[in-house]
């Protein structure tokens, strides 16, 4: 039937989807609660605008609002934990099961494989949902600890982290499908991430690097100062369209597949 | 009549490595159809085929009279399967396999899989993981089985069943098949396929190398013949005869696989003072063992 995959997926992820979600609130709420104590201590937005802050997401005035959650949530943490998440689950539901053989039983019910993958990019987004929403709530907390940045803008911004771990994990799928290969999927999806956290943090400082950003995924998320400017139409543009190759990459790899 | 089966020229390469090659097949309906061969025959990948799990290099199965390339999904609605290696979801239950499986397939006879889990006395309430292998096989066995499909594909189904089990599993198979559903069942135990199947296909290195009823296959298999002579006799004399295979040769006692006609095999030895001749015919073991060590060119289908 129809959603029996995503139950199935988001049962067998239960634990580490919550394990994510309430690690990542923690972590949010305790950023938000230390805000008052750093907003006055200006002499820290010195520390942006080096090469070595940048590495770490650090960019702007880190006594902003829009700073402050930006170097300890949107532009590190967060992303890394949403892509944890998602190439995790993408590598892991197609090449991780058909590895550990649970698969075949799966591919052998009356279903379409596209319907088989269809419902696992479903279990895959109401996991990053979960994420998201889960972060989202304890950033519009920090409201009450001086923090002004608007729920819209956090939504909008947590939308588009959610989506560009959709891309990096719809890669994951599509290699898994490739390849056969939880591994080898997890490893080329993740580097593929690490690379466009590079190259959008580093063009921030290093010139040569700058027109590069454009081929980050991060720069259209998180990036491009979405959290001061908010995330344009042309960011969640780029996001969709670059989700919707990997899909029809990952459907074609799938339909392939030879599986045990 | 319809075939449950159908292959033809069904071949699967990987790179240069053949691991099927061109097997034809035809099952009937209502039997139960032995698989059998050694571990690496390409038993499993064959199955697989026929699962649409993998793509053939060339070639095509039908099952249930729908070509597996494009009806897939109404041939799995029809198709139970068991895969070989079975592995399932460790953390859940039993029961929640069953309950899992039986939702998507738009639901099954309750009572039906009451009836197996009594009958195989599963252990249900469990994780699987805390579970042995043959209570896990079980438990493989019920979801391939509970929605009555008209064909069941099972592959070593009977891998860590205890005997009485066995005994259990194979009445299982024998009403599947007096309903006139179809069983394809793959194993490397010939006692086992011997005692359940109408028909055995003997597969080797990839390809099909006899495929008969238990009977005609016990009829094809040579005689062994065992010569004690007066003196050494040197076997080349004997192995000169056709349809003649000396399998063992020790001075004066000669031990011999003999196909077809045993009169000029006779002469030969007649000739040569013999003082003891013993002869039997091979046991369907013996015969596959042969099969197995064989080269694939020996190849021997009849008509059943």
């Amino acid at each position: 039937m129809l959603a029996d995959i995503i139950r199935l997926d988001l049962r067998l992820r239960r634990r580490s989807t919550i394990g994510y979600a309430a690690g990542m609130a923690i972590y949010a709420l305790v950023v938000v609660a230390l805000y008052p104590s750093f907003k006055n201590q200006t002499s820290l937005d010195s520390l942006s605008g080096s090469t070595a802050a940048a590495l770490f997401g650090v960019t702007g005035k880190l006594t902003s609002s829009g700073g402050w959650l930006n170097a300890n949530i949107y532009s590190n943490f967060f992303p890394l934990i949403m892509l944890a998440l998602t190439i995790g689950y993408g590598a892991t539901s197609l090449a991780g099961q058909d590895e550990s053989g649970t698969l075949a039983l799966v591919v052998a019910l009356p279903m379409r494989r596209r319907a088989i993958l269809f419902q696992k990019l479903f279990a895959m987004a109401i996991q990053a949902l979960v994420l998201a929403a889960a972060t989202t709530v304890c950033a519009v907390i920090g409201q009450g600890f001086q923090l002004t940045v608007p729920t819209g803008d956090l939504s909008a911004i947590a939308l588009a982290l959610m989506l560009m771990g959709l891309d990096f994990g719809l890669v994951s799928m599509a290699i898994g499908a490739a390849t056969g290969r939880r591994g080898t999927a997890l490893g080329i999806a993740s580097a593929l991430a690490a690379a466009s956290y590079l190259i959008s943090t580093l063009a921030t400082t290093i010139p040569r690097i700058g027109p590069g950003r454009y081929l980050s995924l991060f720069y259209w998320s998180v990036g491009n100062d979405q959290i001061a400017k908010g995330v344009s139409l042309a960011d969640f543009i780029v996001l969709v369209i670059v989700g919707f190759c990997a899909l029809l990459t990952a459907l074609i790899a799938f339909r392939r597949a030879d599986l045990n | 009549m319809r075939a449950a089966i159908e292959t033809t020229g069904l071949t699967k390469a990987y790179g240069s490595v053949t691991a099927v090659s061109d097997l034809s097949l035809r099952i009937d309906p209502g039997q139960v159809f032995g698989f059998l061969g050694p571990n690496g025959a390409g038993k499993s990948t064959t199955i697989r085929m026929l699962m649409t799990l993998q793509r053939p290099t060339s070639g095509r199965a039908a099952l249930l009279g729908m070509d597996s390339a494009t009806d897939s999904v109404e041939i799995h609605r029809r198709t139970g399967y068991l895969p070989g290696d079975l592995e399932l979801f460790p953390r859940l239950t039993g029961r929640q396999h069953i309950a899992w499986f039986a939702r998507s397939r738009g639901g099954v006879d309750d009572s039906f899989v009451r009836d197996l889990l009594e009958r195989f006395l599963v252990v249900a309430d469990r994780p699987v993981r805390e579970l042995s292998k043959g209570n896990r096989q079980k438990i493989g066995l019920i979801l391939a089985c509970m929605h009555k499909p008209e064909l069941l594909i099972l592959d070593e189904p009977s891998a860590g069943l205890d005997p009485l089990m066995h005994h259990e599993f194979e009445s299982l198979l024998r009403e599947t098949a007096a309903e006139g559903r179809t069983v394809f069942l793959s194993s490397h135990e010939l006692d086992e396929v011997q005692r359940t199947a109408d028909r055995i296909a003997i597969i080797r290195a990839g390809k099909v190398v006899a495929e008969d009823t238990v009977e005609g296959l016990r009829r094809a298999a040579p005689q062994k013949m065992e010569v004690r002579f007066r003196h050494p006799v040197n076997p080349a004399a004997l192995r000169a005869v056709s349809g003649v295979r000396v399998t063992e040769s020790a001075g004066r006692r000669i031990a011999l696989d003999v196909t077809g006609e045993i009169g000029p095999v006779l002469k030969v030895i007649a000739r040569h003072d013999p003082i003891d001749l013993t002869s039997r015919p091979a046991d369907l073991d013996e015969l596959f063992l042969d099969f197995y060590r064989t080269s694939p060119a020996k190849e021997t289908t009849h008509a059943g």
